[in-house]
This record gives structure tokens, sequence and C-alpha cells, in this order.
């Protein structure tokens, strides 16, 4: 069996017609093992935490009563809330485009063959292989202000004169935080990006060519639009976890300096595990998750545009 | 109680007293029988009682001891420890054994927790495990800004009626004061630790200066040494947005005969003139003088250790844990130069330092309360506490102990910082420290970013206000 | 059914790149490896460096004095392999469970007639919504409950549950991309869904399975938070853990840490390198082997 030119377009083939049409128990039953999973971790914490957050309640203090929307409405009200969540938003926007860009920019040479390649690949996937724990200290000491290596180089390079205070000044501090999660999570990005590349039949790629098209053309008008779906899913799956960043942030400046790298999820930690607010810790947390579900209604919304669009 | 007595014969002590009639309704050996049947009841009988025993432990907590032992000469009573994990050349789990073995009365079982690295989770871990009042653990050990908070939350058992007034006027003051909420005695002192003054000897020498007693002259000293190149940096200290901030806060406010909360727990302090005159003259460490880069922003315990130990700095505010690192030649480039005081105060105010460390802790829900306190009276002892000092490195919470022979011996660095104990001050006692901390941490490092000092403690004070007032 | 213009892909590069278009190709190699291995070689230099060198000014990358100091102390000091063998239990369980029930659940929303698929899809992207540091508290709850703290199990399904949402869209996405006409014929005599999986689908998607698979084995084997509230022993504890055991009371013995990164992070280049050759042989290696 080899494949037709149909495959050329490859997504419009999920449509009803080509489907199973009988209904038998197997396609549930397929579901269970993995939605009985999902289900026994993240029930009972999610409907538990969206309770708490309708309470007024502490661990410490024995009152505990039910106050509605009483969070919220302090939350909403709380300007270091607005400013932890517009943080979160530049921090997500920011490094998902970076690792999207950095990311399809690997794929797209990693897909190519050429000596080397696997040595390439796997160096590639460093970053992500090195546990976060060392990767926030890690990058602690690269950019630390008075002896880390970046410093050194940049100075060495002249494009410095003097040190640059990387986590010490409120103007920088989120943006090299961006730069450690980017230099993390690219290859997230960029091996799924690769798997997906796959995906695109070479008798398209080739035709293409046959038809004039520079490599330029070619991948922009070729391999972009098929490529699409897989983009949006592993951004999408990168946004919502960019959205929850927490370890870099907590070790590296612990939200400050004045309160200039505060994320929502450093805010919840706080509030949550440090002051044991649990009503109020929880507000923060179903905002977050509202938020993210904002993120990926958004993206989902491309996403069903996409599979049309390629579908027709 | 200066001199050392044995182990064994304390422990026979505290046991007597702790069977007294009316204190303690049950002895050792019948309050275990209950648990766990004794050997003359009926099989059947038995098995119930430790199927009822097994389901209320599942479901209570996993805490609870696995281990059985069936000592001769009756039961021992079976309790719990919980404890953040230390490092040193012996672990806790070797001197809880030690207890085990020095008499049969009572067996505890040790539960580790993550190390203080990760207090937050500590804190949380216990909090949870307390909040559920079941009685486990039956003793536990807590941070020094934990004590107000669990005895608020009536977590943590008073200790009054077993350790008097006479028993606790062996321990450094500021500990005791610590380890006290609203009267009541609710912590035993395990360890102490405080922040202190490092310096390099050499580089003083030099100046022909002595280590220096107030501001003025630490900032003199190490504008001269600046401008001479014999440091890269006056005086490091920390300034990341977190608990240590606050540790430092305390220190330099409390220098100036200021403070964060006055000790009835409800008038804030932190914008008064002694405390602005403090976060101001942080500020201007960085700003005004440049001895200090700005860096320590961002920079907590180790990324302002670093810069002294390569020999990069003239002084240094940090805890004791600096000393036997510096003084570490593969750590170190400054072995032998180093010396340690107390931190400057403002002219004619007092020297502060901040109070931490680690103390034990009662639940209040323990079913063997005369165990636990028997356990505890062994582990805050002078000999265990010696022992805790030349295997762990933890420096005593009972002054006495530091003239022991062995810990020149072994911890040469401890018997200089006997002076820095006796002076550490707590942090704001109150139940409601961890959300006070957070706000403190968020507004001093606001005043320190921008310089706007005075807007930023009065920021700071109406939050606490309504934070404590609540 | 035929179609003569499927390279097999090992052949040719896929673009005839004109010699400018080499050169940058191999730039951009260059680059790639640069910017990814660069801090870790630093990270490897501090390793076989004293603490003491670290802050001398100008960094060098060359070790001077050399000391093979920290390695031995994290085996012989701190049971470092106890943290690895516990580590390597957990993310090849986690692993292999997420493939087999993600890529079937995938197979059936994504190939077999499920209503409401999209809202499915939906609650099981959920899961990544929600932040982990609030379901960390409830879960300890449950897990104590249970009886499941410090046992291997516990991590399992956590990282079990946080791993499907992944595999689960990327493989939905991969297996829609499969043409229908692959499996018609099987489907037209009458082959069980299942059988139809693993004997078609399957091993053509080898490249997203490896795939989701090296994504969803690096999160169990780096995932701290749940790991370290829900163990407490060494006999249970995963690696990063006991990375931050390290650290006392303030004291972070860098060069410690740094070794002990290296040690990690070799094992997984080693799996990729194995491994790498699959991410390739994608849909078309497969559909021309029929």
């Amino acid at each position: 069996m080899a494949i037709t030119e149909v495959q050329g377009r490859p997504l419009l083939l999920g449509t009803k017609k080509a489907r199973v049409r009988t209904w038998e128990p197997g396609p549930l039953l397929l579901l269970a093992p993995a939605l009985a999973s999902i289900g026994a971790v993240s029930v009972y914490p999610v409907l538990l935490g969206l309770w708490l957050s309708l309470r007024d309640t502490t661990l410490a203090s024995p009152t505990d009563s039910f106050i509605g929307f009483g969070n919220y409405r302090q939350l909403l009200a709380d300007g270091q809330f607005w400013n932890a969540w517009t943080h979160t938003i530049e921090f997500t926007a920011a490094s998902t485009l970076l690792e999207t860009a950095l990311g399809l920019m690997m794929a797209l040479v990693l897909s190519e063959s050429f000596r080397g390649r696997g040595i390439v690949r796997a160096a590639m996937l460093v970053p992500w292989a090195i546990p976060t724990v060392v990767t926030s200290k890690m990058f602690g000491w690269l950019f630390d202000g008075q002896n880390g290596v970046v410093n050194y180089l940049l100075r060495g390079m002249g494009l410095i004169q003097h040190n640059v205070d990387w986590y010490g000044s409120t103007s920088s501090a989120l943006w090299t935080i961006v730069v450690a999660d980017v230099w993390k999570t690219t290859p997230f990005m960029a091996l799924l990006l690769l798997a997906g590349l796959q995906t695109i039949p070479h008798s398209l790629t080739e035709a293409s060519i046959i038809d004039g098209a520079n490599p330029w053309q070619q991948f922009w008008h070729v391999r972009l639009p098929l490529l699409a779906p897989t983009l949006l899913i592993a951004a999408m799956f990168r946004a919502l976890d960019a959205f929850r960043i927490f370890d870099l942030v907590y070790v590296l400046t612990g939200g400050g300096p004045a309160d200039s790298t505060e994320v929502l999820s450093t805010m919840t930690y706080k509030n949550l595990f440090s002051a044991l607010q649990f009503g109020y810790g929880s507000a923060l947390s179903t905002m977050m998750f509202i938020t993210e579900a904002g993120i990926a209604v958004i993206f989902g919304a491309i996403l069903l545009r996409k599979l049309r669009e390629v579908g027709q | 109680m200066q001199e050392l007595e044995p182990p064994e014969r304390k422990t026979q002590q505290n046991c007597e007293a702790a069977c007294l009639p009316g204190k303690a309704s049950v002895s050792p050996a019948s309050s275990l029988g209950g648990n766990h049947g004794t050997p003359g009841m009926p099989r059947r009988d038995f098995l119930k009682r430790a199927g009822l025993t097994l389901a209320g432990v599942t479901a209570a907590s996993s805490l609870l001891p696995v281990r059985r032992a069936w000592a001769a000469g009756g039961n021992p009573v079976e309790i719990t420890f919980a404890s953040a994990k230390f490092y040193g050349k012996q672990t806790i789990a070797e001197v809880v054994e030690a207890y085990n073995g020095a008499q049969s009365k009572v067996h505890v079982t040790y539960k580790e927790l993550p190390p203080p690295s990760s207090s937050t989770e500590v804190h949380q871990g216990l909090v949870q495990q307390l909040a559920r009042r079941n009685g486990t653990p039956d003793v536990f050990t807590q941070d020094i800004i934990w004590v107000a908070e669990f005895a608020a939350a009536k977590w943590a058992l008073p200790l009054d009626e077993y350790f008097g007034r006479e028993v606790m006027k062996d321990y450094f003051p500021g500990i005791v004061q610590g380890c006290t909420w609203q009267g009541k005695l609710t912590a035993l002192p395990w360890f102490v630790d405080s922040g202190m003054l490092y310096y390099r000897k050499d580089l003083l020498e030099g100046l022909g200066a002595k280590a220096p007693e107030t501001w003025d002259e630490l900032i003199d000293s190490s504008k001269k040494l600046m401008s001479a190149g014999k440091a890269k940096f006056g005086f490091l200290w920390q300034g990341k947005q977190a608990e240590v901030l606050v540790c430092d806060l305390v220190s330099f406010i409390g220098s100036n005969g200021g403070s964060i909360l006055q000790p009835d727990g409800t008038t804030v302090t932190i914008a008064d003139e002694p405390a602005i005159e403090a976060v101001q003259m942080m500020h201007d460490f960085i700003r005004k003088h440049q001895i200090t880069p700005e860096d320590v922003l961002s920079w907590d315990e180790e990324p302002s250790r670093r810069p002294f130990t390569s020999g990069e700095a003239a002084f240094l505010r940090n805890w004791s844990y600096v000393w036997k690192v510096a003084q570490t030649p593969a750590d170190s480039s400054v072995v032998d130069k180093v010396g340690v005081s107390p931190l400057p105060h403002f002219p004619s105010k007092q020297s502060a330092a901040c109070l931490g460390g680690y103390q034990y802790g009662i639940n209040a829900s323990t079913r063997n309360r005369e165990a636990a306190v028997d356990f505890v009276r062994w582990m805050s002892s002078p000999e265990t506490q010696l022992r805790f000092a030349t295997q762990l490195g933890l420096c005593p919470t009972r002054a006495a102990v530091f003239e022991q022979p062995q810990i020149a011996q072994e911890q040469p660095f401890m018997q200089p910082l006997k002076s820095v104990f006796i002076g550490a001050i707590p942090r704001p006692v109150t139940p409601k420290y961890p959300q006070v901390t957070l706000i403190l941490q968020s507004e001093v490092s606001r005043a320190l970013a921008t310089g706007n000092v005075k807007a930023a403690l009065q920021s700071a004070k109406e939050k606490i206000q309504n934070v404590v007032k609540a | 059914m035929r179609d003569a213009g499927i390279h097999p892909q090992k052949s040719k590069p896929a673009i005839n790149f004109p010699a400018p278009g080499r050169v940058l190709l191999y730039a951009c190699a260059v680059f790639i490896v640069a910017w990814s291995v660069g801090p870790f070689l630093w990270q490897t230099s501090t390793s076989l460096q004293l603490d003491r060198e670290l802050v001398s000014g100008s960094p060098k990358l060359v070790p001077a004095p050399f000391t093979f100091e920290h390695f031995v102390n994290i085996f012989a000091g701190k049971s470092f392999h106890r943290y690895l063998f516990n580590s390597v239990i957990v993310a090849f369980s986690t692993t292999f469970l997420c493939l087999l029930f993600g890529s079937v659940a995938a197979y059936a929303l994504a190939r077999l007639d499920i209503r409401g698929r999209f809202g499915i899809l939906g609650f099981i992207l959920a899961v990544s919504m929600f932040p982990q540091i609030a379901i960390v508290a409830p879960l300890y709850v449950l897990a104590s409950g249970l009886g499941w703290l410090d046992t291997y199990r516990v991590l399992i399904v956590v990282y079990l549950a946080l791993g499907l949402p992944l595999v689960i869209w990327v493989l939905f996405g991969y297996f829609r991309s499969i043409p229908p006409t692959i499996d018609e014929a099987a489907r037209i005599d009458g082959a069980k869904p299942l059988r139809i999986f693993f004997q078609i689908i399957l091993p053509m998607s080898l490249p997203a399975v490896v795939t989701t698979g090296l994504l969803c084995f690096i999160a169990a084997w780096n995932e701290f938070m749940f790991a370290l509230a829900f163990t407490s022993d060494i006999n249970h504890q995963t690696v990063p853990v006991g990375i931050a055991n390290f650290t006392d009371l303030h004291y972070v013995p860098w060069g410690d840490i740094a070794a002990a990164s290296v040690v990690v992070t070799l094992p997984l280049i080693l799996l990729v390198l194995a491994f790498e050759r699959h991410i390739i042989s994608g849909l078309t290696g497969g559909a021309v082997k029929e």
C-alpha cells in the first residue's frame, strides 16, 4: 500500500464518511483507562479547589464560612493579582513565541539530512533533559550579575561596557527568566515539530520544487500550512505550561525585585503554601484555570479553523 | 543545670514524673496494651482491636509507627517524631535510635521531612498533619517563625508545667522568647542560628581597623578597602524577595532600636522613624555609598556568600554555616582570613541579630503526652545538644554547652559565635507571620528597588495592620 | 493507490539546497549545538572543578585543578544511584502506561465514531490547565489516606494523569492525518478496531509515539513538586528530590549538583541517540513498507 495524492491533505480524511459507522462498545472502552487515570487525579482536587475558593478559610484559623464570590471580588480588586496576571501573560506570550520560532528553525534544520545529524539531535535535547531544579540554579550562575559567564562573554565581545544586573533589576529580571525558559523548553517544541514534519509527504515538497519554488516559498506555502495543526497543538501545550511557570521564578528571583517577576504560580504558592490561605489561594488558582481555559479556547478555535481549511 | 548528666538517669527521673497519678491516667505499658493487645487478651478480641486500630491508622495517616516493639518487661510506648532533614556525620535517625537504645519505656519512630531548604514544604506538610488533630506526629520540629502560628492554632502543647522557669533559664533568652506565645511556652529549643557579620581579618588589619561596631565604621572601612582595590565589594547581604530579606531587615531595624511589630502582636511599627532610617541605610549601601552591588536584590544566602569566600568582599552578613565553608580549602580562598562578630549598630544603639533555628514541639492532640515530654526533654538535654553540635554542626541553645571541650575540638567555629547568639532577637511574633512576611518581602523589596522608602513602609504598615487585626 | 513519488526518508535531502543553503544549514546546526550544549558544557566543567574556582573573576572552561571529588561525593556520600534507580522505575513505568492508554484513547478519538469528541478532548486538556501547585495538597491528603505515600505507584499514577493530555492530543493529531484509505481494506474485512490499531496504525505512527514517549519520560524524570510532597525516604525519592536534598540548611554544594546533573543527563542523551532513527522514519517510511 502506498499513499495517494490525497494524503497531501491528510487532515481532511477524518471526516465522518471515512470512519466506522456502526456503533460498538469499543470506542468508549478504549477511552476508559485514560479517562479514569485523568479523572482519578484531577476531579477531586479541582472540585475541592472550587469549593474552597467560595469560602473564607485558612488552615490555621478556626474560621471557615461560605462567602460566595467574596474571594473573587477581593482578588479582582487586588493590584498584586493584576500585576502577577500581567507578568504571566507577558511571560507566556514571549516564551511561547520565541520557543515556537526557535523550535521551528531547529526542526527544519534537523529534518534535513546532513552529516552528524544524530549528534545534533541529541545535543538539541540536552536542555530539556536537565532537571528543572538544576536549570534554575544553573541560570542563576550563568546570568549572575557579577561573576556570571554571560556577562563575561558579552564583555569580551564588547557588547556591554559594564556588568548587567540581570536578576536584580526590575527592568531585566522577567526577560532573563524568559531566556532561561526558552533555553529549557525549546527542545519540546522542536521535537514535536520535527515529528510533525515527518507526516508531510515528500511528493508534495518535491512537486513544489519542480514547480520552481525556492526553499522559502516551499516552506511558507507547502510545509507550514500542513504543519499548522501540529504547530498549534504544540504551541498550545507550551503556552498552557508556560502560563504555570513556577520553579525558575521561585529559585531565581522569588518574584522580586519589587514584585517585578511575580507570576500567578508564585503568588498562588505564596498564598496556598506559605500563608495557607486556602480560600483566597484557591480563588487565585481558579482564576488561573479560567485564564488558561481562555488560552486553550483561542488555540482550539484556530486549530478547528485550520483543520477545516485543510479539509476543504 | 550546668553539669551534664548521663541520659539514662534523666530519663528515669522524667518517667517518674510522667507516671504520677492524676497527671496521666494510664501508664505507658497499659496504654500500649489498649492499642495493641496485651499478651493475656483473647485472640479474637485482640484481632478485632488491632483491626480497628489499623483501619484508623490507614484512614488517619501514614505517619503512624509500623514497627511494633515487644520489649521484655512491658511494651514501650510508641510515638512518632517528624523533623526536617539535617546533614552531618550522624543523621537525626541515629540520634533517635540512641534515645530508643538508652531506655525501654518509649520507642520513637522517626519520620523524615524534606531538608529546611524546602522549608515551605516542611511547613505545609507539618500543618496538614497537625490540622487533623489526630495525634500524629506526637513530636515535631518547627522553624522558630512557626511557633506562634502553631501555638495560636492550639496545635502545639503548652509546656510550662513540664519545663518551668528554672529549666528555661539555661537557654538563650531570645530563644525562650521566640518559643513563647502569649505567655505560654509552646516549644522547647533545639538549635540556634542567627545572622552575623563576617569580615576579612587580614584586610582590616591592613587598615589598622578592628571589626566594625557601628554601621559608619563598616561603611568607612568598606570605602577605603574598595578604593584601595583590596576588595571588589564592601558589604554583601541578602535582598532577594524571600524570607532572608526579612531576616536582614530585622537585624538592621533592630540595630537602630526599632522593630516591625510590638510584642502585643497588633501595634505595627514598621513605618516608624528607626525602621525608616534602617531601610534607608540598606538603600544607601547600594546607591549612595555603593559598597553593596545592586545584585543583592536577587541574592539570597549562597549567591552572597560565594563572592565573600572567594575573596572579593570585605564584609558579609550571613548565617553560621558560612564559617565552616570559609575554612574549607576546597570551597574557599580565604581560609584563616575570616573573622566573625555581631552585626554593627547605629550610634549609641545595640547590635541585633535575627534569630533562626529549629525547635521541638509536642502535638497538642498526642495520646502519649508523657512519653513525648520525656523524648523532647532528652533531645533538648545538654548531652544531646552536645551531640548535635559535634556530629551535625548545629549550635546549642544552652549557653553552657558551648563551654564543653568537645565543641572546641570538633567544631572550633562555634565558641566565638556564642556572643552573637546571646543578643539574637526573634522576627515579628504573630500567628499571622506567614502573611506578614510576604507583605514585608514585597514592600521592602520595592523600597530598595525604587528608593521610595517611606511610601513602601507606610504601605507595608497598612497591609500588616489589616492582617494582624483580622 | 500507487505513487512512485515517495522516497524512503534515508536516501537524499528532501530539498536540493544550493551551496549557500548548505552553508546556512550547517551554520544553523552549529548554532543549535552551541546554544543547547554550551551551558551544559560549562556545567560539566564546573563539576570537575573545586567550588572555590567558580567565583574567580574569569570563568574557565578547562578545569584546573581538575577533580573527580564531586562525582565520588554524590555516589559514595549521597547514594545518588538510589535516586537514579527510583527515577528509572518511575519514568519507564509512566512512559509505558502513558503511551499505552494514551495512544489507544487517541486512536478512538481520532478514527472511531465517538460523539462529543471535542468535549472529551477539552476535558482531557483541562488537566493541563489547573495549576499543579493547587492540586498537590489535596492529592497529598488522598495519597496519605490510601497509604500510598512513599510508593512508586503514587508518582506513576500522578505523572500518568499529567502526561496523558499531551500524549492524547499529539497522537490525536497524527492519527487524524493518516488517510482512511490506509486501513480501509482491513475495516471492510471486518477487523476489530484494536487489531487495526496495533497492526496498522501504530506501526505507522512510530515517530509520533517515540516523540511523545520521550517527552513523557523526561517530564516524569524531571518532576519535582509532587515527588517532594509524596516521598520522604531514599527508597522512593527521585533524582530531582535527591538533588534538592544536597542542599542543607543554606549551603548549596554546586560542584556536587553539577556532577549529578551530568550523570542524569547522559543516560537521556544515550536514550535519544538510540531512538533517534525512529523519530525520523515516518509516516512515509511506514507506508512504503506495506
